[in-house]
């Protein structure tokens, strides 16, 4: 177990910049989730991190120790890969033994060890089977369980979980959560996938471009993302982003959207929209915000109800999912299946903003922070 | 129940299919025939094939001219068969086929899994290699292997061979290990393999059916090269190749045709055993991609 911090770090490929200065910091422990889209430079973060990459400027610890320039296997970590990785002429048993033995571990650990590990990750009774005669699931596991026998100061997860079905996906994630809080050890694991990220992190890191466009819990990132990017990552179905006009009433400032008819609604910081009175912003609400009327929430200080058109209906079971526009942005409302909403007729929404956040429609910086 | 469709077996498939066979037949004899014109001439004595005619069967069984090119013919002033000049290409091929086997294994892991700065122009530069015609490095290859004491030397032969089959080999291992995925080297480096210790546990193991190909490869051109044979080998360091073509050329009397076919059969025989037992991996390893893990 130890703590993380990269410093500053830069990667360059000839001309291209793929890291433009990376400051992340973690306490031992934690799980820190570095998520992005495919091409943000999430996996050459964490190939440096493990050493298999080397960094054009700035600095990597791990615990006290500056491994920026130590060779992988000094730096004490082990890592999962997404595609699994495992050595196809060994069998099970080899494989989760092979780091200790390159550590020259003497043969006796070497077997309690595998046992321990096997029984940890159940697969006892695979060990003396080869990487191809096991599914996919139990790839993984053996990948896991190659990296757990040799108690690393930290580990590393390169999107484990992305060549597995939907189902054993999520069985996997919340094993790997199981072991995390059993373990406690540091882990930081890449993925592009938001849910994982919401479900796993201590911590999460939502990158871009080679930047870090916000560190924080998965709350935070959620209830309070820095710019348009963040919010439309992170959460499933996304942020929705309604073109809203300030305006001034009675002395203090409210936003005024399109809905069937103009309707007025109160923003939580209404002094943060001063500066931008009679100007177009985004309003970003969640979907779980704009729902069917709820009688216990009428009255309440940013409870306003509207009417909205309804283009489309997607029942999800537990909830439907009313698509509405507002000017030209779609709009999702996450409504009770039992609401009579109709594609084509308008129907009464009830707008929550009491945690909206407010986006400078050109830069796409929230305005309210 | 009658509803299961039949297999309808009209005339016409059956002659379209006797066409075929007659067809794939014809082409298999002419292959064989000259290898069947060269046994069958082998086992007759020089009268008979005076008097017959190619194809036709030897009147008995006679083995005298196999005994002949083997140990008692006479290639230019010795005449002791092929015999020594068998085991001399021995002595340069199974050496040769090693050393560039392994080196061809070596590079192709580097250029495939340790790239380093400049090591796809190493890569293409070693390409060059391939096409580069025998004919053109007889010249300086001669005075290297003067320079380097060796010429006229098997240890001469076996380097002029390394030199020339390590481009093919190497570009042979490189495809392949292309298709192993990295991970699989960084997670034994994270491991904490090293270099050696990677390839020797990781890589070697899944390699076997492109070292077949290669092996076959090597063993084939190596065996079966002339050129070299007649232009860096001593008097009695003289591969197989070339003491076939003197013993053909030597002639005292009239022309032995059954020595003759029975030496080039001989000549031939190690790379047609080696393609037999090893043809199956030959064919599996070239069309080998990926291996999967």
């Amino acid at each position: 177990m130890a703590s993380l911090t990269i410093d500053n770090v830069k990667k360059r490929y000839g001309q291209t910049e793929i890291l433009k200065g990376i400051n992340i910091s973690i306490e031992a422990g934690e799980f820190l989730i570095l998520v992005g889209p495919s091409g943000c430079g999430k996996s050459t973060l964490m190939n440096s991190i493990a050493g298999l990459e080397d960094v054009s400027e700035g600095r990597i610890l791990i615990g006290d120790n500056d491994v920026t320039y130590a060779s992988p296997k000094d730096r004490d970590i082990a890592m999962v890969f997404q595609s699994y990785a495992l050595y196809p002429n060994m069998t099970v048993a080899e494989n989760i033994s092979f780091g200790l033995e390159m550590r020259k571990v003497p043969k006796e650990e070497r077997e309690a060890e595998v046992e321990r590990v096997a029984e940890m990750l159940q697969i006892g009774h695979l060990l003396k089977r080869k990487p191809a005669q096991l599914s996919g699931g139990q790839r993984q596991r053996v990948a896991m369980g190659r990296a757990l026998a040799r108690r690393p100061k930290m580990y590393l997860f390169d999107e484990p979980l992305s060549n597995l079905d939907a189902k054993l996906r999520v069985e996997m994630r919340t094993e790997i959560k199981k072991l995390h809080q059993k373990l406690g050890t540091t882990i930081v694991y890449v993925t592009h996938d938001q849910i994982e990220a919401m479900t796993l992190a201590d911590r999460i890191a939502v990158m871009k471009d080679g930047e870090v466009q916000q560190l924080g819990t998965p709350q935070e990132i959620y209830d309070n993302p820095t710019n348009l990017f963040v919010a439309g990552f992170m959460g499933s179905p996304a942020m929705n982003f309604i073109p809203a006009k300030v305006v001034e009433q009675n002395g203090s400032y409210a936003l005024e959207l399109q809905a069937a008819t103009p309707t007025i609604v109160p923003f939580p910081k209404p002094d943060s929209l001063k500066a931008h009175v009679g100007k177009e912003i985004l309003l970003g609400l969640r979907p779980e915000m704009i729902t069917e009327p709820q009688p216990h929430k009428e009255g309440k200080e940013f409870v306003v109800t509207a009417d909205i058109d309804v283009e489309v209906t997607e029942p999800m079971g537990a909830d439907t999912m009313v698509l509405t526009r507002i000017q030209s942005a779609e709009v999702n409302c996450r409504c009770n299946p039992a609401y009579p909403a109709r594609a084509g007729e308008a129907i009464a929404m009830m707008f929550d903003t009491s945690k909206a956040v407010a986006f400078d429609k050109d830069n796409g910086q929230r305005i309210d922070n | 129940m009658s509803n299961v469709a039949k297999r309808q077996t009209s005339t016409l498939d059956k002659v379209l299919r006797i066409a075929l066979y007659v067809c794939l037949l014809g082409m298999a004899a002419v292959y064989l025939a000259p290898f069947l014109v060269m046994l069958l001439t082998s086992l007759k004595d020089v009268e008979e094939i005076r008097s017959g005619t190619l194809l036709s069967l030897p009147s008995s069984l006679n083995f005298d001219a196999w005994s002949k090119a083997w140990s008692g013919a006479c290639t230019g002033s010795q005449c002791e068969g092929m015999a020594p000049y068998f085991f001399n290409s021995f002595q340069i091929v199974i050496p040769a086929v090693a050393i560039s086997t392994l080196l061809g294994a070596l590079n192709g892991y580097v250029i495939s899994h340790w790239k380093f700065k400049g090591s796809d122009v190493f890569f293409a530069a070693l390409l060059v290699g391939c096409f580069i015609p025998f004919q053109v490095i007889l010249l300086p290859m001669a005075r290297t292997l003067g320079w380097l004491g060796i010429a006229n030397t098997t240890t001469g032969l076996v380097m002029v061979h390394v030199v020339y089959g390590v481009a093919f080999t190497t570009l042979f291992f490189r495809n392949f290990y292309q298709s192993i995925p990295v991970e699989l080297v960084k997670a034994a480096r994270l491991d904490g393999a090293g270099f050696f210790t990677i390839f020797y546990r990781i890589i070697l193991p899944v390699s076997t059916p492109i070292i077949v190909v290669t092996v076959i490869w090597q063993f084939t051109q190596i065996w079966n090269d002339f050129l070299f044979g007649v232009a860096f080998s001593g008097f009695d360091t003289q591969p197989v190749t070339v003491a076939l073509n003197n013993l053909v050329n030597t002639s005292f009397g009239g022309k032995e045709y059954n020595v003759d076919m029975a030496a080039a059969i001989i000549a031939a025989l190690p790379t047609l055993v080696v393609y037999i037992l090893a043809g199956k991996y030959f064919v599996r390893g070239l069309t080998a991609g990926a291996v999967k893990g």
